[in-house]
């Protein structure tokens, strides 16, 4: 456990060292990169060891006060530890060149982004409910800070709202979660909530699935995040979409490991709502005009299919079929990982175009592969990743998980078709996500530039372009080397499981198989390539693209982002809506006419029309008991201790 | 392995001339005498021939879309029994190795198509996303009926001859078939989804996604097109023809191909395309024949 403290206090030095550079801005940000990669490092070997041994660290310390904080790091703890030691000093590598103008005033950017990484690493360690609330209100705060770090914009501040409200609706339902469970257990430690009885268990799991949820951005609770990210800085937004929103699912894995609902209802809960989230996420993000927002929607999806691979190993487990169980807990649990890679890879790959091109509109860019092809091809082993195909990570979650729901042949029929709706619902996710990204890599980077600043776009700073490559090759990495994630991945599920599951025989061939075919295919199309250069005759000839006779085309004449994305849209329209405001074309002399399209996410237009302006009119009525008299509010308050005494008294 | 290598090498070898069936179909039920047998070899024999010309364009990633798309087929056959025959690979899941392997290469061809930034080539690559999506839910759900009725997670449990379980009943495997021929015809762009031989660039599909591919990129192209026809075609015969084991398991697999090759020429000349709004419906009615073919399954196993 020395470690792991030694790994936080490394990372609060890189958020508290660069007030002492503030003169010198290149100090200030080396000084926080090298620091946050000294305690990456530190924390990735103290997760390693915690992995591998069989009595899990622990460590309890006293805070002022007498409060009594539990710590614990077993193999679950140990694993959600990877992304955050692994994707933080990536994120701050990437980091020095991308704050490379901003002056002193990346300081406090740099202490916030150490305190999140350190409350996140705090939060999958704390074993009971002191510190779990610390950390994880220190997460939210701390977040909050790095989402409103350009204050002076109103989208900034609006987005910051948002996500503030987000984080504590959610929190309060998990702190009603650990009421519930601190009445019915009458301890504060996660372990005795599996003494209470069966239904306060599957309650308590539910609260907690509700309140985690609203961390992790499941349908309907996601809508801070296409706020949020945007607003961000884009290694915060990494971090954040890479690594904090899985803290949600930390979050319910956890309770799921100490409760254990009974029954299956949990586990088609689990899979009911991955789909909805999977499958509308990506509709959504399809719709998108604004990179990081539609890169917001797919981790919206990518929780999904988490939330599938969980729900799907739960269902394995109440219907006692061990296989199942294991394939459904590794693959969501493997997913956390290599989302928090190719995500985090992807929002730096939109943190170089915005740096580049100055804006994040799809629709104003184009061509981007030419004037930064590092970036570019980073960005695009990011977008096979997650589209899950192979030979890269996202498949070999993905792989996992549909293994798991084909082996769907339960007892009864209803527990069939739940399998089948997520195997069906994986299908198409995968489907829509290869329509989303070859719009993405179409539209961002290839073609012909559609705006003046496009044309231009730097390539990205060297740092960037090395946090990119980095991950680019771990996600590579991890896709030929499956069978070793795939162990780690069943190691970290084994205390979700109810026995001890040994590697089944057919899994293990199965994780060196895929690893051998990706590879394989790898091998095959390197042997094409060279056929086909075999097989060149002179040089190649250049040309303009065929235009159908049509001699001078623009490049505004190439099909846009939304032209792609309309019909398939459109396909879902009952759930999605397209709102289109066009001027029309009035006289016979018609002046500038303007069309406009964008997609609605109904589930934010309903928390807009109803919640919140149900929750605005019921609040509206005790408005008078805001009037600003201090006098008054030093009398409430008087009112208040004294009612209290009085309560006490009796 | 070296024997299903054998028989892999010959199918694909004769998959230009398989195409040439519905050619000679098409050309047959409209009183014309149709092209020679030998075109196909002959076209890709040219083009091989030739230079390529790029567009100014373009990037890298329009010069790796054909060979990422034929690199995809060609494994995806790999793991693909013939006649019944085991497949050279095979491993517990690879049935989602495949589909998604195919996935990868209409990935490449779709970027490739938006690498051009022709307006035509993009209403080309945004149909073929949307088409694409909506099959894709069809072949799982085949794919998880398949799961049902012979165990397993690969293409070599379900489709080689000898295999475990019970097997799928008639009234379900007429379903599966004609949920998968309509699958083929969505895949391999032919009419009612898609029309090959149309002249208008805004009414094609994969046709115009491939407008700027000349040379020996257009011959990977092409010959990737028929060995995707023959993986769908072979997929139906293994599924509809009750291979034994034998030698005449070959001539059933012939025969099979010549239907199957021979309708889709049939279907080209009877029935006009689908208005485009049309063809979502005609992919989700596969996916509706698959479902009911597993509820058959379901309640009338054996």
């Amino acid at each position: 456990m020395e470690t792991f403290f030694l790994a936080i206090s490394f990372i609060i030095a890189a958020g508290v060292l660069p007030f002492l550079f503030l003169r010198s801005s290149r100090l200030m940000r080396g000084s926080a990169v090298i620091m946050t990669a000294a305690g990456g490092l530190t924390g990735l070997l103290f997760a390693a060891r915690a992995m591998t041994t069989a009595t899990p660290p622990a460590a309890t310390f006293l805070l002022p006060g007498g409060l009594r904080v539990l710590m614990q790091v077993d193999a679950v703890s140990a694993f959600f530890l990877l992304p955050i030691f692994l994707v933080a000093p990536v994120a701050a590598l990437y980091s020095f060149h991308y704050t490379r103008a901003q002056g002193p005033r990346a300081a406090a950017g740099y202490l916030f982004f150490s305190l999140l990484t350190a409350a996140m690493a705090a939060v999958v360690c704390a074993a009971d409910i002191t510190g779990f609330i610390i950390a994880w209100e220190l997460m939210s705060i701390s977040s909050f800070f790095l989402v409103i770090h350009d204050f002076g914009k109103k989208e900034s501040r609006r987005a910051g709202y948002i996500y503030l409200l987000f984080a504590q609706a959610g929190a309060m339902v998990i702190f009603a979660t650990f009421a519930l469970a601190y009445g019915k257990s009458g301890s504060l430690d996660f372990a005795s909530f599996a003494t209470m009885p069966a239904q306060a268990r599957i309650l308590v799991f539910v609260l907690a699935f509700i309140g985690f949820g609203s961390k992790a951005g499941i349908i309907p609770l996601h809508t801070w995040l296409p706020h949020a990210h945007p607003a961000a800085e884009s290694h915060v937004s990494a971090l954040m979409s890479g690594v904090m929103i899985k803290m949600g699912i930390y979050g319910m894995v956890r309770f799921y490991a100490i409760l254990r609902p009974p029954g299956p209802g949990c586990a088609m809960l689990l899979i009911l709502t991955g789909a909805v989230t999977g499958v509308l996420g990506v509709v959504l993000a399809l719709g998108q005009h604004d990179l990081k927002r539609l890169l917001a929607y797919h981790s919206v999806e990518n929780i999904g299919i988490i939330v599938l691979g969980l729900g799907i190993g739960m269902l394995g487990a109440a219907t006692g079929h061990p296989l199942m169980a294991l394939l459904g807990f590794a693959g969501g649990l493997l997913h956390v990982l290599n989302h928090a890679l190719f995500k985090s890879l992807l929002f730096m790959g939109a943190g170089s175009v915005q740096r580049g091109a100055a804006t994040l509109n799809i629709e104003q860019l184009g061509g981007l592969m030419k004037r930064m092809p590092l970036s570019g091809t980073c960005f695009l082993a990011g977008s096979l990743a997650i589209c899950g195909l192979p030979p890269f990570n996202g498949f070999v979650s993905e792989f996992l998980v549909y293994s798991g729901g084909f082996q769907g042949v339960a007892n009864s029929e209803a527990q069939m078709f739940t399998a089948l709706a997520a195997v069906i619902s994986l299908a198409v996710i995968g489907g829509l996500a290869v329509a989303c990204f070859t719009k993405v890599v179409g539209v961002v980077f290839l073609g012909e530039p559609r705006s003046e600043k496009a044309k231009i776009a730097p390539p990205a700073g060297r740092s960037m372009q090395a946090a990119m490559v980095l991950l680019a090759v771990a996600c590579l990495g991890i896709g030929l080397g499956a069978p070793w994630f795939i162990a780690l991945a069943r190691r970290a599920a084994g205390p979700l499981l109810a026995t001890p599951t040994p590697m089944p025989a057919p899994l293990d061939t199965a994780a060196y198989a895929i690893a051998l075919a990706a590879a394989g295919f790898l091998l095959l199309l390197a042997i094409l390539a060279a056929g086909r250069g075999l097989l060149a005759h002179g040089r190649p000839a250049e040309s303009a693209t065929w235009g159908c006779g049509f001699s001078s085309p623009t490049p505004r004449m190439q099909y846009t982002g939304s032209s792609f994305a309309a019909e398939i849209v459109g396909f879902y329209r009952p759930f999605v809506i397209i709102r289109r405001d066009f001027s029309g074309i009035h006289g016979l002399f018609p002046p500038l006419s303007s069309f406009r399209s964008h997609t609605i996410d109904l589930v934010e237009l309903g928390i807009r029309r109803w919640l919140a302006r149900s929750v605005m009119a019921l609040t509206g009525k005790i408005r008078w008991l805001q009037h600003g008299h201090i006098q008054l509010y030093i009398a409430y308050i008087f009112f208040a201790m004294l009612g209290l005494l009085l309560w006490l008294m009796v | 392995m070296l024997k299903s290598t054998l028989i892999m090498l010959a199918a694909m070898a004769a998959a230009p001339v398989l195409a040439a069936i519905t050619g000679r179909v098409k050309a047959w039920l409209a009183g014309r005498r149709g092209p020679d047998w030998t075109l196909n070899y002959a076209t890709l024999a040219k083009l091989l021939r030739k230079t390529p010309v790029y567009s100014r364009s373009t990037t890298y990633v329009f010069r790796l879309g054909p060979l990422v798309g034929l690199a995809t087929i060609l494994a995806a056959l790999a793991f693909l029994p013939i006649a019944g025959r085991p497949p050279i690979f095979s491993f517990a899941g690879d049935v989602v190795f495949v589909f998604y392997l195919l996935g990868l290469g209409r990935f490449f061809v779709v970027a490739a198509a938006l690498d051009t930034a022709s307006p035509f080539e993009g209403m080309g690559a945004a149909r073929e996303a949307l088409f694409g999506t909506l099959a894709e839910a069809t072949v799982f759900m085949v794919l998880f009926l398949l799961q049902q009725t012979h165990g397993g997670m690969s293409l070599a449990t379900y489709l080689a001859a000898t295999t475990a379980g019970p097997g799928m009943n008639g009234a379900a495997l007429v379903l599966a078939v004609i949920a998968l021929f309509m699958i083929l015809l969505t895949e391999n762009s032919r009419v009612p989804v898609d029309d090959p031989t149309t002249h208008l660039e805004l009414t094609m599909i994969h046709e115009v996604m491939i407008l700027d591919h000349s040379g020996p990129d257009l011959a990977m192209i092409e010959m990737g097109g028929w060995l995707k026809l023959l993986f769908y075609a072979t997929f139906i015969a293994d599924i509809a023809c009750p291979f034994r084991g034998g030698p005449g398991d070959y001539l059933l697999y012939i025969l099979a191909l010549l239907v199957i090759y021979g309708g889709i020429g049939l279907v080209e000349s009877i029935t006009a395309r689908f208005r485009m709004s049309l063809v979502p419906k005609f992919i989700l009615t596969s996916f509706a024949l698959a479902f009911f073919a597993l509820i058959f399954t379901m309640e009338m196993p054996g």
